[in-house]
């Protein structure tokens, strides 16, 4: 069996994107293969950022040969009176390459045609990949790319070099002015100058080794992670960032961990500034204690093999250093005027064209908060809350809007709940992260979040199916994670009723798009957590405003459907649902005189019998409770059924047991509409 | 190497690149971009090399001449490849090794930073480059000038002479950098920092800058309307830099602020369209 090997140069790829561009090379490779029959053995991917390689082993000589049925003229103008072949025969035979005798005919939709049958040698599989490849290459997207030649191809980055070997063989091609090769290139600095030659794939890793680019992503990872060990001081633990390991594997070709450290001194900053300079500016790892302090030393991946002389190190700790200068000094002059005289100048500094400043909308949040609890701390909170974006430390770090905040606030003596509060406003920021822990900075982000959703919406600013510029879903399902969190019982209508009011004319249909996107985010984050998509339409088709109670009916329905009482009862409620939906008109009360057969007085006096427990327990949330008394309900509701014609000619009869069920129905739709639960077969996902 | 043969070695390098070696332009700007000798030469089809230092005058980084980063101006270095040979990368590796650094023994890197100006109209593709650590230069593949699409595609590099020196020199503050083997840049540069900070924090009339971008905006509008593309540019480029006196100032509020960008870009995309429709019809 014969190895591709193709590896793609061009000058360096974002780091983040290197993944992706590496999965549609390697997929658009593949398709190529399966589309013209070729079986591929086993796929290897490798990368850096200055390449994408894929090697694919397993690879036959020659696709196999296939039968091809070619449809000619109609017969009725390929053969002349006397039966005999015409022109147009003759020429499509020649056309073809098939002789004139060896013509069929076959019958179609649109009558019979000359058909010719003939078998098409496979193709060599090399020189299907070489006239595939460019095609490939050009096929990839990119987030953003750019223009470098005439032609105005697109790419991350201009293309540099191609390399392209069918076992020790070059597969010849061409794109935008790069010929295909042997050579590829190895580390800038290290990698001795000139090309680098492969003989055969099987060399490929190891050539590159030898000139200092490991192009193995697990080996470059495998050599920071082992590093970042052997280089942390007794004691100390590298403060864990996945996010940033994965970075550095991409932004470097020979990955080397080096330590350095600062002055005692700039620990004084606040641990989240100085952890955010080293991360997102410096790229840096932080370091802390067994109790968690953190240390004055950073480690960082260099691109190179040492630092023999200390030099690297130096220059690092002292770029390092230059930026704490800063950050110190920020802390220092920020600190000189109080949040509270800062709320003012956020007249000046725009929150949304459309939404106006940052002070108008610190007044609506204050507002909405007002609605959502009486407490002069969430107060004071929302109206602090923005007031660091006049700093300048978060001028310089965006970033750390709100913790910055809180920070200050604490530092100005205000108190816990109020700091608190502000520095976790802008939590959760994603899916995975925490919501505030404190309920006060649960109501300020709930308010906050609100505030700008229906903001957005109302100046017309929507998130469409593919894209949402501003982050709406973000905001909407950052509002429902805190909800759940903090057990809130805070309407999902008023919350949105209250946001509304800040702004001018936001209709009844505004209001509607909001409540499904948030809606839609419930679903989300519900499934998230292992609701069956059947339990979720249960519920939801009996409503969710109130987030954290529809989390519970979930749990509740979840718990109990698998249960063989609640299955017979879900199938009977079914059909309560289809006979209720016969009725249209206007339902008197029960009247107890006219429950004629057993089975009806039966079923009316074993619900009255719930009623009351029912109510409690719907009262105090105890929704499994709810569910499990009524699936006692089940002998009652089948005999019912077996026994009793509902929709009987009489009509007060029949008025009467309409009116049985659908208070019993009302009943379960405090919960969910369990004719929505798929029987017999629950789904998982 | 002190900061004025590293200003000569890397135009002597380029000089011998076959580059045009320029002076810096003789009107205020924010950064080398906006010397002519680039926005306009970018545009159009003609070949061009060219490089020159510019200082940069940036108001709302003034510090009084008292941090060691931070300046109100400061020199770039800016060199212009058109088209960007295949090599430009390694051509400007080697820029950094005629100044004696030992690349082999350092960690450098190139890390996506795409350039953008929203006032100019312009952007293009490409990274900071990163020397220990330290960013010393902008690295980009212009895309568009003054809303132009460009081809052929030029490689700019612009180099931040104080941090070059700074990184060559080991030095903790840019104003302890020796200038020359006598004088540092302190000693050339502090009076003219603190008296630019003051100037622009403190002093800078508003309401005569108002009108001098009035002015400015109404005499490059005049100038367009005459054919005279270069003087126009002039003229943008003043309200470019009365924009940012008036932005240290605190003076510009937040609609202002939008309508004043898009009124700088407008001039940047007149001028440039103006440039390239003239371009055939200036008497040689």
């Amino acid at each position: 069996m014969n190895k591709f090997l193709f590896e793609l140069g061009t000058e360096e790829i974002p780091a983040d994107m290197i993944a992706g561009g590496l999965e549609q090379l390697s997929r658009g490779l593949r398709a190529v293969l399966e589309e013209n029959g070729v079986e591929v053995g086993a796929v290897s991917e490798f990368s850096s950022p200055r390449r994408l390689a894929v090697l694919i082993e397993g690879l036959p000589e020659r696709q196999e040969d296939r039968e091809e049925t070619v449809q000619g003229p109609p017969r009725s103008i390929a053969f002349d009176d006397q039966d005999q072949p015409t022109a147009a025969a003759r020429g499509f035979a020649g056309k073809v390459g098939v002789a004139v005798q060896e013509l069929e005919v076959a019958e179609t939709d649109r009558g019979e045609y000359l058909v010719a049958r003939r078998t098409v040698e496979g193709l060599p599989v090399p020189d299907l990949l070489a006239r595939a490849l460019p095609a490939v290459v050009g096929g990839i997207s990119w987030p953003k790319t750019m223009v470098w030649t005439e032609s105005r191809f697109r790419f991350i980055r201009p293309l540099r070099w191609l390399l392209a070997l069918w076992n020790g063989e070059v597969l010849d091609f061409e794109l935008e002015g790069v010929h295909s090769g042997r050579s590829t290139h190895g580390h800038r600095f290290l990698g001795g100058g000139g090309p680098v030659e492969v003989a055969h794939p099987d060399g490929y890793v190891e050539a590159l080794r030898q000139h200092f680019v490991l192009v193995d992503l697990e080996e470059r990872r495998a050599k920071i992670a082992r590093e970042l060990q052997q280089q942390t001081p007794e004691g100390s633990s590298v403060l864990p960032d996945p996010d940033l390991e994965r970075t550095v594997a991409f932004l470097n070709e020979f990955p080397t961990v080096l330590r350095g450290g600062f002055q005692e001194r700039f620990l004084e900053i606040p641990r989240e500034v100085l952890v955010t300079v080293m991360r997102h500016h410096q790229k840096y790892f932080a370091l802390v204690d067994a109790e968690g302090r953190l240390q004055p030393w950073f480690l960082t991946v260099l691109n190179t093999e040492a630092d023999a002389k200390g030099n690297i190190r130096k220059g690092h700790e002292r770029v390092l250093e230059a930026r704490l200068e800063d950050a110190a000094f920020f802390w220092n002059t920020d600190r000189q005027k109080p949040l509270a005289e800062r709320v003012e100048a956020l007249a000046e500094v725009m929150f949304q064209k459309e939404l106006g400043s940052y002070l108008q909308k610190t007044e609506r949040i204050r507002a909405i908060c007002a609605g959502l609890a009486d407490d002069p701390r969430l107060d004071e909170a929302a109206r602090l809350c923005k007031a660091d974006l006049t700093c300048d430390m978060v001028f310089e770090m965006p970033e750390l809007q709100g913790i910055m905040g809180g920070l200050y606030a604490r530092a100005e003596g205000l108190p816990e709940p109020v700091w608190k509060a502000i520095y976790e406003h802008y939590r959760p920021l994603a899916f995975e992260d925490d919501p505030p822990q404190t309920r006060a900075g649960a109501l300020l982000s709930l308010a906050d979040r609100a505030d700008t959703v229906v903001g957005c919406f109302s100046a017309g600013i929507r998130p469409t199916s593919s894209s949402d510029p501003f982050g709406l879903r973000r905001q909407a399902q950052g509002a429902v994670q805190i909800l759940l969190e903090h057990r809130l019982e805070v309407s999902l209508g008023r919350l949105l009723e209250l946001a509304a009011r800040g702004f001018e004319g936001v209709g009844p249909d505004v209001l509607e798009q909001v409540r499904e996107i948030f809606e839609g985010r419930v679903r989300y984050v519900l499934r998230e957590k292992g609701f069956d998509y059947d339990v979720l339409n249960a519920v939801f088709a009996a409503g969710v405003d109130n987030v954290y109670q529809a989390s519970r009916r979930c749990e509740a329905l979840q718990g109990i459907r698998g249960e063989a009482d609640f299955e017979a009862l879900a199938v009977a409620f079914k059909r309560m649902r289809n006979i209720l939906t016969k009725e249209t008109d206007e339902l008197p009360p029960l009247r107890e005189d006219l429950l004629a057969e057993k089975a009806e007085s039966n079923l009316y006096q074993a619900f009255s019998r719930l009623q009351p427990g029912v109510d409690e327990d719907l009262e105090a949330g105890n929704y499994a409770e709810v569910l499990r008394a009524l699936a006692g309900l089940r002998a009652p509701v089948d005999r019912f059924f077996d026994d009793v014609m509902v929709l009987t000619e009489e009509a007060d009869l029949r008025r009467n047991r309409l009116r049985l069920l659908t208070d019993l129905s009302a009943l379960f739709l405090q919960v969910a509409d369990i004719s929505e639960v798929v029987v017999a077969r629950p789904s998982r996902p | 190497m002190n900061f004025q043969e590293i200003i000569h070695r890397l135009l002597g390098y380029w000089m011998e690149r076959d580059c045009v070696v320029q002076q810096p332009y003789d009107v205020e700007v924010g950064a080398g971009t906006m010397h002519p000798e680039t926005f306009l030469r970018v545009l159009g089809p003609e070949p061009y090399r060219v490089a020159y230092v510019q200082p940069s005058r940036r108001p709302a980084d003034g510090r009084y001449g008292e941090n060691p980063n931070r300046l109100y101006k400061h020199y770039q270095l800016q060199v212009i490849l058109k088209p960007a040979p295949e090599d430009i990368q390694d051509q400007y590796l080697d820029s950094l090794r005629a100044l004696g650094i030992d690349l082999a023994g350092h960690d450098l890197r190139f890390e996506e930073d795409n350039w953008e100006s929203p006032t100019l109209g312009a952007w293009g593709i490409g990274w900071q480059v990163l020397l220990d650590g330290m960013e010393i230069t902008q690295f980009t593949y212009f895309q568009q000038a003054g809303g132009q699409d460009l081809m052929p595609i030029s490689g700019e590099i612009t180099y931040g002479l104080e941090r070059i020196a700074a990184f060559v020199n080991d030095a903790e503050s840019v104003h302890d950098l020796p200038w020359n083997s006598r004088f540092t840049y302190g000693e050339v540069r502090k009076r003219e920092e603190y008296e630019f900070s003051r100037y622009s924090f403190e002093l800078a009339d508003v309401d005569m800058h108002f009108t001098l971008f009035d002015l400015y905006e109404r005499e490059c509008r005049r100038c367009l309307d005459n054919g005279c593309v270069l003087p126009a540019f002039d003229y943008c480029l003043k309200c470019s830099h009365t924009f940012n006196l008036l932005d240290s100032r605190s003076a510009i509020s937040v609609t202002q602020r939008v309508d004043l960008i898009a009124r700088v870009r407008a001039l940047a995309v007149a001028v440039a369209g103006a440039y390239v429709e003239e371009d055939e019809q200036v008497p040689v």
